[in-house]
């Protein structure tokens, strides 16, 4: 399975009798109704780690080119009527500034990490807290309420998996809480943020900038106002899109696979 | 009104420091520059008159760091690219436009590891990079270990070996064309090369041809000669370029601190006090 295709629904688990694993691509199985698969004896796989180093750096890339405005500046440096480059064209600075991380698993921490490097302040919200040790290790400092994260960061990053609780986890009350000079990057699913709201908040300069590796859907309507938007930086869904770590994703599916068929446990079973 | 300047406080190269302006200016006593870089300055003919010299190297260190990193990043995952897919009108495209280069492991060689050098070797590692480096002298251990970098005394160890070749010397005579057609035959074919220093330091033909000929996969240029680029050059058209307009400080932050800083050196100099950041012509 690649990219969410081909869509496993009751008509085609009625038609494939002899189907017994299902290997997905990437981290996310918010695509796969577990319940179904269940249900009619199929097993189900995914590629959990190898993605989070890609996708945690993907965060980082996106945060850097929105808050320096790397696209733009590429578009000025490039385009036929630039005769130079005004005085009073800026960014906003990384480094010492405050990162918010919604969503604290392994892509999460990974962002953290690299974070700190930047000598950023990090907060975090997630359903859990991490130990102290992890905290201390990234100096991250847990909020229990995403209000608190919302209201102190420059960035917010999203690194949530994709539930029913998550669902549009960033609305209009969550970008009014962002701070005007905030940038928010989405590297979770489309559907953790409620896109109408967004553009409002964008047009309205109710946040300052977005950086999207992901939509809803993929790809956004080519009429969507999110596409002519100079604040905001759409990638599309290249978290984890490398060649080494897509290499090690098809070995680790193709291995699942095989252990399927073989009737032998399955290596990164999603139960 | 010649008489009256006591303090000159150069912003983005201007104005021009000539011989001409320095006899207008009997009383000038410091010159402050708005950034780290001063080969834009003729120090003896400066020094020459009695005037003191003065840039802001802390305020820039950290923000100019930054900027390699995203540039690095970009470049590496093809972010302007694929920005450019997302938005197109054209839906169509191939999954193998959008595959970039793990980061993750890979090894990136500094040249020039100064303040700004180091800082960037401290965010790289945070990703896992492998560092390399070639400077004109070597740091200490303990620097070296607390990024994990290895010294390269010839340059062209660390261009065979490297993933990622960030420059980010000062333009001196000697740094002139320091990568040309010689040092990108060295570079591996995947290599990527970016360029936060002088774009005098690299010999941008021999870039170009590079690029177009698959000598090295990719570069990125916060820096070029000159500033911008002719429109018609071959560089502007390169898929495999990602071109910024000289934005390594260009944040609210650095401004605020490079003209602080600016201010104290002034402030020093009027008040004859020995001065935070002279330059001295060497």
């Amino acid at each position: 399975m690649w990219y969410h295709k081909p869509v496993i629904n009751e008509e085609l688990l009625q038609s494939l009798p002899n189907l017994k694993v299902v290997a997905s691509s990437g981290v996310g199985i918010d695509h796969l109704d577990l319940k179904l698969l269940s249900s009619y004896g199929v097993k189900a796989a995914n590629t959990p780690y190898i993605v989070s180093t890609d996708t945690a750096d993907l965060g980082m890339a996106l945060m850097l080119a929105s808050s320096r405005r790397i696209v733009e500046g590429h578009e000025m440096a490039v385009s036929p009527d630039t005769e130079y480059f005004p005085a009073d064209w800026l960014g906003a600075e990384v480094s010492g500034a405050t990162l918010g991380i919604v969503g604290m698993g392994t892509i999460g921490y990974k962002v953290a990490e690299r974070a700190k490097a930047f000598e950023m302040k990090i907060l975090y919200h997630n359903r859990n807290q991490r130990n102290k040790e992890e905290e201390s290790a990234v100096g991250a400092v847990y909020c229990k309420k995403i209000d608190d994260l919302l209201q102190q960061s420059d960035f917010v990053l999203l690194a949530v998996n994709l539930t029913p609780q998550t669902r549009k986890l960033i609305g209009k009350r969550e970008l009014e809480l962002m701070k005007p000079t905030a940038i928010l990057i989405n590297i979770s699913r489309g559907l953790v943020v409620d896109q109408d709201a967004l553009v409002e908040a964008l047009q309205n300069k109710v946040i300052k900038a977005a950086a999207l590796d992901v939509t809803y859907p993929e790809p956004l309507p080519r009429d969507h106002p999110l596409l002519k938007l100079k604040n905001v930086i759409i990638t599309p869904h290249i978290g984890s899109a490398t060649k080494k770590t897509r290499w090690v994703m098809m070995e680790e599916m193709a291995e699942s696979i095989q252990a399927g068929l073989a009737g032998l446990p399955v290596p990164r079973e999603v139960l | 009104v010649g008489k009256k300047v006591q303090a000159i406080y150069v912003w983005w190269h201007k104005p021009v420091i000539d011989q001409e302006l320095l006899q207008s200016l009997p009383n000038l006593k410091v010159i402050a520059n708005s950034g780290v870089g001063m080969d834009h300055l003729d120090l003896k003919l400066i020094a020459s008159f009695g005037v003191k010299m003065a840039n802001a190297p802390r305020a820039v260190s950290s923000c100019t760091a930054d900027t390699g990193m995203a540039l690095l990043l970009a470049s590496a995952r093809r972010v302007v690219e694929v920005h450019n897919i997302a938005v197109s009108p054209n839906m169509e495209y191939c999954e193998a436009d959008t595959l970039g280069v793990k980061v993750a492991g890979a090894a990136l060689g500094i040249i020039g590891m100064g303040n700004i050098g180091y800082k960037i070797a401290l965010r790289a590692k945070a990703f896992e990079m492998n560092i390399l480096y070639h400077n004109r002298t070597r740091r200490k251990a303990q620097e070296e270990q607390a990024v994990g970098a290895t010294y390269c005394e010839k340059i062209d160890s660390l261009l065979q070996q490297a993933d990622f070749v960030m420059v980010v010397v000062s333009l001196t005579p000697q740094t002139r064309k320091l990568i040309g057609k010689r040092e990108l035959e060295l570079m591996k074919p995947t290599a990527t090369l970016i360029n936060i220093s002088r774009g005098a330091v690299v010999d941008q033909e021999a870039l170009a041809v590079a690029l177009q000929t698959g000598g090295i996969r990719a570069a990125a240029l916060d820096v070029t000669y000159p500033e911008p680029l002719p429109r018609d050059h071959p560089l502007l058209k390169l898929k495999n370029v990602i071109i910024t307009p000289h934005l390594g400080i260009r944040t609210d932050k650095a401004t605020y601190m490079i003209t602080e800083e600016a201010v104290e050196n002034i402030l020093a100099a009027l008040n004859g006090l020995p001065l935070p950041n002279e330059v001295l012509p060497s």
